[in-house]
């Protein structure tokens, strides 16, 4: 997942570029002015709790939703005042829209006959991307007689077929249960892969995010508040936001004075920044039970509780401050619930984040 | 569990059809019925009324096709264009629903008639120095009155139907590259043709089957089938007549119907 975040082309110009992006319904601003460049290649997340503006986002780029300012490019055409058919985008959508008085090949078919593309070329077309995402066998069926899966497919393949600049993907993989969607994400990573194009997709599971992505913007309350790689936004996380959204963190407040960072736990080190309340944020299983020499940062606490989860435990300690720490550890150490512990990690593994 | 059902479909329902089909065959002798096996009655529909016949079909049809079209933009307002105000537009559909059959008819004939609205409207806005005579009496004051009756009952099977097309398969077919008009034809009306197949022949059906109507508001030429079926068996009972020319009717009914449908069935996707 995180050997091919770097980008996949150094300096070359974005494929799609949001600049100053913003969307109001009424007086709700559902995203504020927003900067982002999508490039080529990329398998782009935009994740976020619902209500994050994200769905707005997606919709703003295929040309749904009219912005309420701020312009949109894709290939470096501004397309910010064109409807959807006008746009080289094709989006699946959430609830997937198939037509229902249509089989398979012919929702596959409608958007190359409305492009007259030849009647042998098109079944050509159509035959090859339903072999690309295995749906050849459903080509006569209606969409009622689908499971969730296979409308998956076939809404995929309908966009897919029209060779789209950019792919948009609504939640696609919300609908589906646990093993599908695993099943899924494997199948649209292997189709990425094959077909190479650009994937945008929204979705609020980070670990649909981190599992497909080699990009993730992570958007909170419309505005777009870290982008990178997966690995990058999950070590280095902004906002203690960020950090909790991503995966479980442990946030611990602090307070910064003339360049030292107290604890309200305890620990101190020095670290220098603007004075004010801080947060730290460090990953549990970056954190240890009975640290040893290398742990910079040490707090004593009580044992809660012990939970056996298979390839880890996780201990939850609730330190002297009031404040809980989790800890995920390969191996069981043997302390019992109740007993007092001491929990440490490495600088170089927290994250120090300003504000509470 | 379908005993009782089809009890009394059998009693209210087969048995007078089946009745009356058997009478189409029959004789009248001194106003009695004679049993026979005669089809000299629907001979004497085709040679001494298919005139009245081919003029209901007529009516009949231009009333369903009108009658569809109004109902479908109307309905076609209230789902996609109306927003919130849709709901209060439905309400004023179903509320005209109340105001009866026969209380429609008067009101036309108060509005239409040489002393009615549209005259004294006419006259006092001095466009005109007599009152007109051709809004009334006449086969468009039929076409009028039924198009007014039944736009209600067309309006509901068709936004039945187009409630049922989701906002996202339009948002599909324009991010497929379809413009507003094809998004209408490939994707909105094949999906509702249900509704409207069936408001179409709800229409037709009450239209042609219509005596009372034409009685009041068409004058003394605009004469259709049910008037003359209403005076076989009134006046001259001959049920006999009577019923050859209803199930005549009812056969070149079916038959519009199916050939409606089948035309509509051309908007279907290849």
């Amino acid at each position: 997942m995180a050997a091919d975040a770097k980008r996949p082309d150094g300096g070359r110009t974005p494929l799609v570029q949001l600049r100053g992006l913003t969307k109001s319904f009424g007086p709700v601003v559902a995203v504020r002015p927003l900067d982002l460049d999508i490039y080529a290649g990329d398998f782009f997340a935009l994740l976020g709790p619902s209500g994050c503006g994200k769905t707005t986002l997606l919709r703003m780029i295929g040309g749904f939703t009219e912005p309420s300012g701020g312009t949109i490019a894709i290939d470096g055409v501004d397309v910010t005042r064109l409807g959807p058919e006008k746009r080289p985008t094709n989006m699946v959508f959430q609830g997937y829209g198939l037509f229902p008085h249509m089989t398979v090949r012919q929702n596959i078919g409608y958007g190359l006959r409305l492009a007259r593309v030849a009647v042998a070329e098109r079944a050509g077309r159509v035959e090859r991307i339903m072999d690309l995402v295995r749906i050849a066998e459903l080509a006569e069926r209606r969409p009622d007689a689908l499971s969730g899966g296979q409308a998956q497919r076939v809404a995929l393949a309908r966009a897919l077929v029209m060779e789209p600049r950019v792919l948009l993907l609504d939640e696609p993989l919300a609908a589906l249960d646990l093993k599908l969607r695993k099943q899924m994400q494997e199948e649209l990573r292997r189709i990425h892969r094959q077909i190479g194009g650009t994937f945008v997709f929204v979705t609020h599971d980070q670990g649909e995010a981190m599992g497909l992505a080699n990009r993730i913007a992570v958007m909170e309350a419309g505005s777009c508040v870290q982008e990178g790689g997966p690995e990058e936004i999950y070590r280095q996380p902004k906002t203690r936001f960020v950090s909790s959204f991503i995966g479980e963190a442990n946030v611990l407040a602090g307070e910064r004075r003339a360049g030292v960072v107290t604890l309200g736990a305890g620990a101190g080190f020095a670290e220098a920044g603007a004075d004010g309340t801080v947060s730290v944020v460090v990953r549990p299983e970056d954190v240890r039970l009975d640290p040893g020499a290398d742990a910079e940062i040490r707090l004593d606490g009580r044992l809660e509780d012990v939970v056996f989860l298979g390839p880890y435990t996780r201990y939850r300690v609730v330190l002297d401050s009031g404040e809980e720490v989790v800890v995920h550890a390969g191996d069981a150490a043997g302390q019992a619930v109740g007993e007092r512990v001491a929990v440490g990690w490495r600088r170089d593994r927290q994250r120090l984040v300003q504000g509470s | 569990m379908l005993a009782p059902a089809a009890a009394v479909f059998a009693v209210l329902f087969v048995a007078p059809f089946a009745f009356l089909f058997v009478v189409s065959f029959w004789r009248v002798k001194t106003f009695k019925l004679r049993p026979d096996f005669t089809f000299d009655n629907y001979a004497d529909t085709f040679t001494k009324y298919l005139e009245p016949l081919v003029f209901t079909m007529a009516i009949g049809f231009a009333i369903a096709t009108l009658t569809t079209a109004l109902a479908f933009a109307f309905a076609y307002v209230i789902r996609f264009k109306a927003g919130r105000h849709g709901n209060a537009l439905l309400v004023v559909t179903l509320v005209t629903l109340f105001g009866g059959y026969l209380v429609k008819i008067y009101a036309w004939k108060t509005i239409l008639g040489t002393e009615g609205i549209l005259n004294s409207a006419l006259l006092a806005l001095g466009l005109v120095r007599e009152p007109l005579t051709i809004f009334i009496y006449n086969p468009g004051a039929v076409v009028v009155t039924l198009t007014h009756f039944l736009l209600p009952l067309a309006v509901l099977p068709i936004y039945g139907s187009l409630r049922g097309v989701r906002d996202i398969t339009l948002e599909a077919a324009r991010d497929l590259g379809a413009r507003p008009a094809r998004v209408f034809l490939d994707v909105v009306l094949p999906q509702c043709l249900p509704g409207v197949t069936a408001a179409f022949a709800f229409c037709f059906l009450i239209a042609a089957g219509d005596y009372v109507t034409p009685r009041y508001v068409g004058g003394p030429y605009t004469s259709m089938i049910g008037n003359f079926i209403e005076g076989q068996f009134s006046l001259k009972f001959d049920w006999p007549s009577g019923a050859a020319m209803a199930f005549t009717m009812l056969g070149a009914c079916l038959a519009c119907v199916a050939v409606s449908r089948a035309l509509l069935g051309l908007a279907r996707p290849r």
